[in-house]
């Protein structure tokens, strides 16, 4: 019942703050509408950039070009996910850090975690997860794809878990300002980071490619976000690897809470 | 005496004399080069994670090439005259092209001190506002050098089955001249995008939609050769290409003789122009900036 009460209390305080934050973004309609601009042109240079590529090739590590069309969809959605949730909030921890003024959100009667991740969303970047959803959906009729109950029901479990390991991981590197200090450079950090994520893992092949593919495939487990939902829907569903991304989202989701909530501890305010 | 107040004292000497030797006019700078220097080395930890993360993308960049090399059966022959070798060769010299021709916060810092109203400094002391950036901006490039050398040499060593070794002293001369151009492209292409800001409050937005356009058509995720015409061709006259393409592939060979020639020629007048056209459009903007702000 507690625990309940309390899920629901964050559920209201999460639409409060998202409320909040639309009518923020929509007092300035026209910064909005620039940013959404950014992401199209990014969008479209990426499927450009594929498009160029698969001019000259039929597959690349096995994906032909529908299936990488719907994996460049899947990561197009999923960052987006990440990026309007929580990528502005953690952005700013390190300021936070650096000025003192985290002891105001400190001293607030709610779990430091969601207030320090989670208030804000970046509205401008809500798109993006309709415009990798139709770029999915347009690779799939391309590709001829049959709808499979089966294979949706899973897309949708791991990419829900893809981005929750993301968040564990970002949440890590946020953690790491209280220690740092000037950590101002997070975004293009996790940006340089999630370049992980942003191809299927069979490129990783090779005498130093595998290795590599296997570390971060089972030890830091950044390359499952996009491929284990996109491999469930137009490659192969691949069991095992549906069962190691949730295990690793359920440890992953707390390593980062024990790892965040240590850094608290090492936090020293700055202020007067 | 902190650097600072060195730097303050010249400007004092000198805001009393009008005809100081060059030297001295000069000092300031070499001035700002030193404090600039010592502010960019205070976080040293967030700064070499950063540069380790920073290897991230040409990992993948490898591995993904290498994929699409191999589906396409090329691994022993050329896509628009890059073999694979030369295809790394070139993604990973596109990084040295823009660790000159990058500036990260330097448009939007100028339009931010136009809206705050902290233009005001430059214009109270004697101190030519683009110079001072631009000193300020050679002490960042060199401290990011120096640091990322170590990092930089080993990475070009690992990866130095991907070149076919150094090229003749001529090319290389070439490229380095076509490295310090890329520096001054990108330093008053930017220079020029921040002096927008005294016509529109706010170019962080117009900024954000130049540098990823710009990161497509300068050649940093695949050489131009390989876009179909007219694409590739329109390309090669933008100034663009300065910043990340065409030295990586002066530095292969792929731009030899008149050609070299010609678009050296061309890199120099495109930082001329921009040269120029930043200038100008500090001076229009003065006329109208209000220096707001406290």
């Amino acid at each position: 019942m507690g625990i309940l009460s309390g899920f629901t209390r964050y559920l209201r305080l999460l639409g409060g703050l998202a409320v909040y934050t639309l009518n923020r973004e929509l007092a300035f309609r026209g910064n909005f509408l620039v940013k959404v601009s950014v992401e199209v042109i990014w969008l479209g240079i990426l499927i450009a950039f594929y498009r160029v590529v698969f001019a000259r090739t039929s597959t690349v590590a096995g994906w032909n070009e529908p299936q990488y069309l719907f994996f460049v969809g899947c990561y197009f959605a999923l960052n987006g996910l990440i990026e309007m949730l929580f990528l502005e909030n953690c952005n700013e921890f390190a300021e936070l850090v650096r000025t003192g003024d985290l002891d105001g959100l400190l001293l607030k009667p709610i779990d430091e975690q969601f207030l320090i991740t989670c208030r804000r969303i970046d509205w401008g970047t809500a798109p993006n997860v309709l415009m990798g959803s139709i770029v999915m959906v347009v690779a799939l009729v391309n590709a001829g794809w049959h709808p499979d109950p089966l294979r949706i029901a899973t897309f949708l479990v791991t990419f829900a878990c893809g981005t929750a390991i993301a968040y564990g991981f970002m949440l890590m590197l946020t953690s790491i300002s209280v220690w740092m200090v000037r950590n101002q450079s997070l975004m293009e950090m996790w940006w340089l980071f999630s370049s992980l994520a942003r191809y299927p893992k069979e490129i990783f092949s090779g005498p130093w490619g595998e290795p590599l593919g296997v570390f971060f495939t089972y030890c830091v487990p950044i390359l499952v976000v996009v491929n284990v939902p996109a491999n469930a829907m137009v490659r192969v569903l691949d069991g095992p690897m549906v069962a190691l991304t949730i295990t690793a989202t359920v440890l992953l989701l707390w390593a980062s809470r024990r790892f965040f909530q240590h850094a608290l501890r090492s936090y020293r305010s700055a202020s007067s | 005496m902190t650097p600072l107040e060195t730097l303050e004292t010249q400007d004092s000497a000198e805001a009393g004399s009008t005809a100081l030797p060059p030297q001295h006019r000069y000092a300031k700078y070499l001035a700002i080069f030193r404090v600039s220097l010592a502010e960019r080395m205070t976080y040293r930890g967030d700064f070499f994670l950063a540069t380790i993360f920073r290897f991230l993308p040409m990992v993948t960049t490898i591995l993904l090439w290498q994929a699409i090399y191999e589906g396409a059966g090329k691994m022993q022959s050329e896509m628009a005259g890059f073999r694979y070798r030369d295809m790394i060769a070139y993604l990973l010299l596109t990084h040295i092209s823009r660790m000159f021709s990058s500036m990260p916060n330097l448009a939007g810092g100028i339009a931010r001190d136009v809206r705050e109203g902290t233009l005001k400094r430059y214009l109270l002391q004697p101190m030519d506002m683009i110079g001072y950036l631009l000193a300020y901006r050679v002490a960042h490039k060199a401290a990011y050098i120096v640091t990322s050398f170590i990092p930089y040499a080993l990475l070009f060593f690992v990866c130095r089955g991907f070149f076919d070794g150094l090229p003749d002293p001529a090319t290389l001369g070439a490229y380095a001249i076509s490295l310090i151009l890329a520096f001054l492209v990108g330093f008053f292409f930017e220079a020029s995008v921040g002096m927008v800001g005294f016509w529109f409050l706010e170019v962080t937005s117009l900024l954000y939609i130049v540098m990823t356009v710009n990161f497509f058509i300068s050649g940093q995720m695949l050489p131009l050769d390989l876009l179909p015409e007219p694409w590739a061709g329109l390309l090669k006259f933008l100034p663009f290409q300065y910043m990340a393409y065409f030295p990586a592939a002066v530095f292969l060979g792929k731009i030899q003789g008149t050609a070299l020639w010609f678009y050296l020629l061309g890199e120099l007048l495109w930082a001329v122009f921009f040269m120029v056209l930043a200038r100008v459009l500090f001076r229009l903007g003065l006329r109208r900036y209000s220096a707001f702000g406290g």
